[in-house]
């Protein structure tokens, strides 16, 4: 043990600089390998109606959202300024964030994530890190460790109120679509070109998942190599950081994402070209404004909303609410579920460099268990289209409902 | 403290800023059937889609969409402005789509500019 104070003039006593370094080691892999689960999940939120209304083939989707993500990646490190700021209270009457207690919240965060990977339910991966993070502190450090005011209004509210505002937004939006194209003579209406469209919606909302995300491990691990005395408080995102973390999100957004998109793209509505540009626009929309006002939202959730809301915003259209209430039972179990196995592995993580090892290992062991269970029904880009194109045939929809009103002759 | 103005804010302008690139482009689309050009994709483009689009279906629509160009009411300059009205709206969008990009890189790359 070495006695040290901080800037703060606060004292603490800190592992040997092996220790040190072997738990700094394991919080930034495991951030990465939580960035690698994020880019998972996350791909679904751009390219999910995209796909479905055939606008992108998957593939291509896929590989565009991956290097829309790398880009985006490098071109904020905002988010991951303040990704620790608020939530947990440091300091005088709160918690003094270690890297062990980084990596309980991490290791409660991916397992939430695959857990929710292989089930196909939409979780923020988001709120899955703030869960983690919060569970290991309130074990770490009590319940007055967490700033429960900005949990509520920067957290939870926003949690619950960007997929009513996205859903709203896509449900006015595809009203208005449809309203503008519509024909009552029965002649072309050329709703088809909305498909060019959504190759840019989509690449929108692609990018804006790329600025937001990655910055979340980026604040992560800044925030462990400041906790290690390896950075100075305050300071920038490092460059080796910032250019491991977007090949991280990018890697996992081209390596996964088909089972989700499965889910997004048809398990919810069939999507047809107006509708999936105007869910597409009204994601991004939402997404830009809350960001302009400071929201840490989660994009899978506004995703979902806007896809909900279109699929309202559609005549003739039928919404799987069973579908859709599994989508919501999954994000209001995300936060309480990740803070769960975060508190628990932080409860192991007390027991020193040990714990750390038990957790890793444990972790591991549950990563590889749930991937290898998921292989049995790979889902991939050889066979998530017919797939699809099955489902959607097993659907009975009607193709062109008449219109109310009758053209004049 | 709840800002509660804040969440009527990102309603509000989300609202009024997917209203308005859709609005724009199915304006576009509009318009662009109007002065007989109806926006048509062929299977060999999108070859994957989920919503099955065969080549009879296709020559089926190209038929359609033919058949009422030649049946439009309109006269050739009205056509002609239509397609400059859907260009137009298309624009529109585009230019809105824009915007957003600014917003969320503007401040970023105004740092990068004002660094170099």
């Amino acid at each position: 043990m070495k006695v040290f104070t901080d800037h703060r003039g606060s004292v603490h006593y800190r592992k040997a600089p092996v220790d040190l370094t072997l738990i700094v080691v394991l919080v930034i892999a495991l951030a990465l390998f939580f960035d690698f689960t994020n880019g998972f999940h996350d791909t679904a939120n751009a390219m999910a109606t995209p796909i479905a209304t055939g606008a992108l083939r998957p593939k291509a989707a896929v590989t565009l959202a991956a290097i829309l993500n790398l880009v985006g990646a490098f071109l904020s490190t905002e988010v991951a300024k303040t990704i620790s700021g608020g939530i947990i209270r440091e300091g005088d009457g709160g918690v003094l964030i270690t890297p062990e207690l980084v990596f309980a919240g991490l290791i409660g965060a991916v397992v939430w994530n695959m857990i929710t990977w292989l089930l196909g339910l939409p979780s923020s991966s988001s709120h899955a890190l703030f869960g983690g993070l919060i569970g290991a502190a309130i074990v770490g450090a009590g319940l007055g460790a967490i700033d429960f005011p900005v949990v509520v209004s920067k957290v939870i509210l926003p949690a619950l109120l960007a997929p009513l505002t996205a859903g709203l937004v896509a449900y006015a939006a595809t009203k208005l679509a449809y309203a503008i194209t519509r024909r009552y003579d029965g002649k072309p209406d050329g709703r088809d070109g909305f498909r060019y469209a959504q190759v840019f919606s989509s690449s929108l909302v692609a990018l804006a998942h790329g600025t937001n995300d990655a910055q979340k491990t980026m604040g992560v691990i800044t925030l462990t190599l400041v906790a290690a005395n390896l950075q100075a408080p305050g300071s920038d995102v490092q460059w080796w950081v910032i250019v491991t973390c977007a090949i991280a999100i990018a890697l996992g957004t081209y390596m996964g994402g088909w089972r989700i998109i499965k889910t997004l793209g048809t398990g919810l509505t069939d999507v047809k070209p107006a509708q999936g540009f105007a869910a597409e626009t009204a994601t991004a929309a939402t997404i830009l404004a809350s960001s302009h006002v400071g929201f840490a939202l989660s994009t899978t959730q506004v995703a979902s909303g806007s896809v909900i809301g279109s699929g309202l915003g559609r005549r003739g259209s039928k919404v799987r609410w069973r579908t859709a209430g599994r989508i919501g039972v999954g994000w209001l179990l995300t936060l309480p579920a990740a803070g769960a196995v975060g508190a628990l592995a932080a409860l192991v993580a007390h027991l020193g460099v040990g714990g750390v090892i038990i957790d890793a290992v444990v972790g591991v062991i549950v990563i590889i268990g749930i991937f290898m269970w998921s292989r049995r029904s790979e889902v991939s880009h050889h066979n998530v289209v017919s797939e699809v194109a099955d489902s959607g045939r097993a659907v009975k929809i009607k193709r062109n409902p008449k219109p109310k009103r009758k053209a004049k002759k | 403290m709840i800002d509660w103005l804040d969440f009527l804010l990102v309603l509000v302008s989300a609202l009024v800023g997917a209203c308005v690139v859709v609005s724009a482009y199915a304006l576009g689309i509009r318009l662009l059937t109007l002065s007989g050009r109806t926006p048509l994709v062929t299977p060999a483009e999108f070859t994957d889609a989920i919503t099955i689009v065969t080549p009879a279906e296709i020559k089926a629509a190209a038929k359609r969409a033919a058949k009422a160009a030649k049946k439009s009411p309109l006269t050739e300059g009205q056509k002609r402005l239509a397609l400059v009205g859907a260009w137009g709206c298309f624009a529109l969008s585009a230019i809105a789509v824009l915007v957003g990009i600014y917003l969320i890189l503007g401040e970023h790359l105004t740092r990068l500019v004002g660094g170099a």
